[in-house]
């Protein structure tokens, strides 16, 4: 009963006037008529002259700015018939971080929202911001932007790939090449305890240089025979893969892997320039790796 | 206003958007531009005296692009076409693995290092022994021949892709095979009626 009565009085309540004040009143928001607006809001009401205002001023540039300019490469799929274009964007050097990446994303959150990239640790881990800066491929967040102000900065993206929009390449092709040389571990035996694949400190040696590669297409994108041959031939990136598991010891299908290698085109398209040696920004050597293939691949 | 009444070159206009560029190049002569905008009753006249004849290309073809094409007395030609933009199967599907074939691949290799090795002692030896010896200079001569066809084929494999362009492929690979037996005659000429490879370079040396 007691519920009954509070839902009436509560109904009751929304009906008749309240004998409350209007302050105390107002429960729900409301439109209040605009009369019962103050007067600062008014349109009549005079505006503060600004002889008693404080005035804010755009930010000066410092007389020691170091003012640098950055070329970037432009395209956008939402324009598909218009030509690329490079865009210039002038920063501080003294407000920016010190790479190229700090550089990137103060002008896309400062300068130019639309300004595309890709990202993510800004360590030199992830491989994302692979891009061509100043004519070398390379990580964005590991290059120094060059203290030389006078010198303009060209970024672009990665060299003979087709472009999802501004520094973004399409890396599907890079990555389905990755897939066929199957990047993992292929066994038949079990180990003598069944739970662990052993390896001799020696032979885990023989994996360093290649297993730090973090897979962001430089030495590939900067590799001529792959830009003509990117469909057959395997780009150094993933052949120094494909020699990171031949060069594994507790791999045991290497005779497949150098079999999946032996033809005209997947290996031997490498004609030994060391491009790929030369870009690398975490310092391997992928020539190597693919002379080291050859050579297993012809005294075995 | 010659082009206006070439149909393709209408469609052309009509269909690159790069009309709009092309307009605003001509902005900067204000004198041609004025008139256009205004006596715009000029180029419709135009237009219907050509509709008579042409009216199944002009329908549809707003006056603005008339009065484009008029300036353009040329077609629009990209440099190259872009290649086929394909890539085979899913983007999760592995890229496919080609016939494994050592004769292409491990054992030519070594072939082609071992001609390369075997050239820098074939080509000292003659000078450095002093002797003319028609045996050498023929294993040169066939050396030679081998190495330059195989990095001949090297060229032509990494440029000229088979899937790609498979007639052009073809035609430069026997192309490759009739020059290659054209030197080898003419090498085989030179031996037997001439002085021989090894000779010449030596009189062209001294001379």
């Amino acid at each position: 009963m007691a519920v009954l009565r509070t839902t009436t009085s509560r109904i009751l309540a929304s009906t008749r006037p309240s004998t409350l004040s209007p302050f105390l009143r107002r429960t729900y928001a409301t439109v209040e008529p605009i009369s019962n607006l103050g007067e600062a809001m008014s349109a009549t009401q005079r505006p503060v002259s600004p002889k008693h205002t404080s005035t804010i001023h755009e930010p000066a540039q410092s007389p020691e700015a170091r003012t640098k300019t950055f070329h970037i490469y432009r395209w956008s799929p939402d324009t598909p018939t218009e030509k690329p274009k490079m865009q210039s964007y002038t920063l501080d050097l003294n407000k920016t971080g010190p790479m190229v990446l700090d550089a990137l994303i103060r002008i896309k959150n400062e300068v130019d929202p639309t300004l595309t990239f890709r990202r993510s640790c800004r360590e030199g881990i992830c491989g994302s911001c692979a891009m061509n800066i100043d004519g070398v491929n390379t990580l964005a967040c590991l290059c120094r932007i060059p203290a030389n102000t006078s010198h303009e900065a060209r970024i672009y993206p990665l060299p003979h790939t087709y472009v999802v929009k501004d520094l973004v390449p399409d890396l599907t092709q890079f990555y389905k090449q990755y897939k066929s040389i199957k990047p993992y571990l292929q066994r038949d035996t079990k180990t003598e305890d069944g739970l662990e694949n052993r390896q001799s400190p020696e032979d885990r040696k023989k994996l360093d240089g290649l297993y730090e590669c973090i897979l962001c297409a430089c030495c590939s994108t900067s590799c001529p025979s792959y830009w003509w041959n990117s469909e057959e031939y395997l780009g150094p990136a993933v052949l120094l893969q494909s020699y990171r598991w031949l060069a594994d010891s507790r791999d045991e299908h290497k005779a497949e892997r150098k079999e999946m290698l032996d033809n005209s085109m997947s290996l031997y398209r490498c004609h030994t320039i060391l491009n790929c040696s030369r870009t690398c920004p975490k310092g391997l050597n992928p020539g190597k790796a693919i002379a080291e293939i050859k050579k297993t691949m012809a005294f075995t | 206003m010659a082009s206006i009444v070439r149909p393709s070159l209408l469609r052309q206009s009509g269909v690159a958007p790069a009309a709009g560029r092309d307009l605003r190049k001509r902005a900067p002569q204000p004198y041609a531009l004025s008139k256009l905008n205004s006596s715009s009753f000029r180029t419709q006249s135009i237009a219907s005296r050509i509709l008579p004849l042409r009216s199944d290309v002009l329908r549809g073809i707003p006056p603005s692009m008339l009065r484009v094409a008029g300036f353009h007395a040329s077609g629009r030609r990209p440099i190259l076409p872009a290649g086929p933009q394909i890539i085979d199967g899913t983007a999760n599907d592995p890229a496919p693995i080609p016939q494994p074939s050592p004769t292409h691949g491990s054992y030519h290799w070594a072939f082609e290092r071992l001609i390369s090795a075997a050239l820098v002692p074939l080509t000292v030896a003659p000078f450095a022994a002093g002797t003319l010896n028609p045996v050498t200079d023929a294993i040169l001569c066939a050396t030679i021949l081998i190495h330059s066809h195989i990095g001949f084929q090297s060229v032509i494999i990494d440029y000229i892709p088979s899937k790609r362009l498979p007639k052009t492929r073809a035609l430069f690979w026997w192309g490759l095979r009739a020059a290659t037996l054209t030197v080898a005659v003419g090498l085989y000429e030179f031996e037997t009626n001439d002085v021989g490879l090894t000779e010449a370079v030596k009189r062209i040396w001294i001379a």
